[in-house]
């Protein structure tokens, strides 16, 4: 028999917080949960459309149930039932504190400096964090147009920590972007065509130290050292370190690795599958427990 | 130069061909209301648009939606100014139409920032020449290169609505907080706004997020307010401090129900991810586009006969619940969505 909604809730504090093994999730999942966890409990989160909304959505249900979450189209601190589609979508604005506009989310929330996380995507990123979501090849005669800036620009430099979601290619790491939306730790220069350093770009401005944190792709997560150079922390079960490095435009510094980054705990899949994406718009198919879970969840 | 109005605004309401006729010419400036293809676009209005065949329009806005979706499916946009291109979201993230024009060299593009596009309607709205915003500094979007309008010799003070500049990077010159940048005010010929409710003389109120349309309707020169339905004035006087246009820059208004589909109008009806991925696919190809062209805008009689073209079922399915203000009976992925009662987040977080 079918669960309903609240008799799933129940379960929530009932199910393991144990790490799945590999095979009983999907990479998007893993994804999801491990930008997740960048997430802290008193975060003001600034977050975009796709992934990143099901990254905070699922630390808002877990780790992070005290993180406030601002939708740029004018919401401050939805409490999310359905994943909305959009941040425009009513579904974001459930139970939300105050509502407005652009001139409140990016004015009287982001430039007067209350953000402490952005949560966002990107088609490309450079070594230093910078990221391009809008044009590759000549920006006036582009192979691929894609959206540009939105939030992008402004949340990418404003946020004091910047988390992106990035699918990772040789062609979307690079030395440098053909075109840099949001500059990361240092800026290109196009007078004296030299790097910059976003903190002497930014000098005397409220926002020289904010800047990239991290990146998640679907091969590992990555930081940034004090020079503001991307390097990987962690790769994903079943990656190498050097299909990361190939996977990288540029000579990735690799020497500060970790280890696999920890996989998705039982309780986190729970509540992903059950209460963020259940009518799966982002995740592509819902995979079955394994049979201790799913007898827990027959018997709750 | 800015505007000094000589007298108040007296609204007119007319049929939504009427006020097409009444405030479109080739080549103005214009924005629309709401949140890409969404929330709350006029979508009616740019339809009737299109029937009636005005082109080389300019569009100033902070995102792209229903409304450019379909004005670039007939190339009727010579100029796209805004900072996020996109138009349908999960349910088609580029516009293909437009890249399709762009990439035919048929257009411009503008590209800005979600917040500079803001405060420059923010500008536009208070009367002040230009704003001050930091982001996002040492962005290709401040390279000189990238200047569209500059580099196809737009910007040479002879169109009004076309500032003279992209931006001006300055030092603050009061507090020593950095580099700023300057960005000039919008201020379109034509603003659009979809509400939820109109007062018979102006005054407008939507629920849910604002996104900048009160700021577009105090920036643009023409303001035109379609709804769900008009009210008496006196009924939206009661709460005031949920409305949110003044009535005095409205110059017409029209009652036009489900005139945001396929959008959203919260508590109202939802937004139809099926019609926007129908929208999506017609625009792969032009011998597909030209038939959903022929069929959804050039075939119907009238807007109300293209919502009965919809069928009875799919109204039913978008109907927003009273209480969520939006629907849980639309299929949106893959399965059905859960009938939760009250956010889990709220259960945890312990408010």
């Amino acid at each position: 028999m079918a669960k309903s909604i609240e008799q799933l809730m129940e379960l929530i504090d009932v199910i393991p917080d144990e790490p799945a093994k590999v095979g009983e999730f999907i990479l998007p999942e893993l994804m999801a949960v491990a930008s997740a966890h960048e997430v802290r409990n008193d975060d003001i989160v600034f977050a975009g459309t796709g992934l990143p909304m099901v990254g905070i959505m699922t630390a808002n249900y877990t780790t992070a149930p005290k993180a406030m979450l601002i939708y740029e189209s004018g919401v401050c601190d939805g409490k999310t039932m359905h994943v909305p589609m959009s941040v425009c979508d009513h579904r974001a604005a459930n139970q939300c504190s105050t509502i407005g506009g652009l001139v409140d989310t990016f004015g009287f929330f982001l430039q007067s400096g209350f953000v402490t996380l952005g949560f966002l995507g990107g088609a490309s990123i450079d070594k230093y964090g910078g990221v391009n979501v809008t044009s590759i090849g000549d920006y006036y005669k582009p192979n691929h147009r894609f959206t540009g800036s939105g939030g992008n620009g402004d949340i990418g430099t404003m946020a004091k920590r910047v988390v992106y979601i990035i699918l990772q290619e040789k062609r979307r790491f690079l030395e440098r972007n053909d075109y840099t939306t949001t500059p990361g730790w240092w800026c290109w220069d196009f007078k004296t065509n030299e790097w910059k350093p976003k903190r002497e770009v930014w000098k005397n401005t409220p926002f020289a130290e904010c800047g990239p944190a991290a990146v998640v792709t679907n091969m590992g997560v990555y930081r940034f050292d004090d020079k503001g150079e991307i390097y990987l922390e962690s790769f994903f079960p079943g990656v190498t370190v050097e299909q990361v490095k190939e996977n990288c435009g540029f000579d990735l510094n690799v020497k500060n690795v970790k280890g696999e980054t920890p996989t998705p705990t039982y309780k986190e899949l729970f509540v992903l599958r059950e209460f963020v994406d259940p009518e799966l718009i982002f995740l592509p198919q819902k995979m079955e427990y394994p049979k201790e879970i799913q007898a827990i969840i027959d018997k709750g | 130069m800015p505007r000094i109005r000589g007298k108040t605004k007296t609204a007119e309401i007319l049929t939504l061909e009427d006020a097409v006729k009444k405030h479109m010419k080739n080549g103005i400036q214009i924005a629309f209301s709401g949140f890409t293809g969404m929330n709350r676009n006029p979508f009616a209005f740019a339809w009737e648009i299109v029937r009636q065949g005005f082109k080389d329009l300019h569009s100033i806005d902070r995102h792209g939606s229903c409304c450019t979706w379909l004005l670039n499916a007939v190339n009727a946009l010579k100029i796209q100014e805004t900072d996020w291109l996109g138009w349908g979201e999960m349910a088609g993230k580029i516009d293909l139409n437009m890249e399709r024009n762009y990439k035919a060299g048929k257009m411009i593009i503008e590209d800005y920032a979600h917040g500079a596009m803001a405060f420059r309607f923010l500008a536009g709205a208070v009367g002040a020449p230009f704003m001050p915003y930091y982001a996002p500094l040492g962005s290709d979007l401040y390279n000189p290169k990238y200047d569209a309008l500059g580099r196809a010799g737009l910007r040479d003070g002879k169109n009004p609505k076309i500032a003279k500049k992209k931006f001006l990077q300055m030092e603050d010159p009061f507090w020593g907080d950095g580099e700023v940048v300057l960005l000039p005010a919008a201020r379109p010929n034509l603003a659009v706004l979809h509400v939820l409710q109109v007062g018979d003389k102006g005054t407008a109120r939507w629920r849910g997020v604002g996104t900048i349309d009160k700021e577009i309707a105090f920036a643009a020169d023409e303001v035109v307010v379609v709804a769900e339905e008009i009210v008496p004035e006196g009924e939206l006087r009661k709460y005031p401090e949920t409305n949110q246009v003044a009535y005095f820059t409205v110059d017409t208004i029209v009652e036009c129900p489900w005139g945001a589909f396929p959008s959203a109008v919260p508590f109202c009806y939802d937004y139809d991810v099926p019609f926007l991925r129908s929208m999506d696919a017609a625009s792969r190809n032009e011998t597909d586009l030209k038939k959903w062209l022929d069929e959804w805008v050039f075939g119907p009689k009238n807007w109300e006969d293209f919502i009965v073209k919809l069928g009875t079922k799919r109204l039913i399915d978008l109907k927003a619940d009273s209480v969520t203000g939006y629907s849980t009976r639309l299929l949106r992925g893959k399965k059905p969505a859960p009938r939760m009662k009250m956010a889990l987040s709220v259960a945890r977080s312990g408010y």
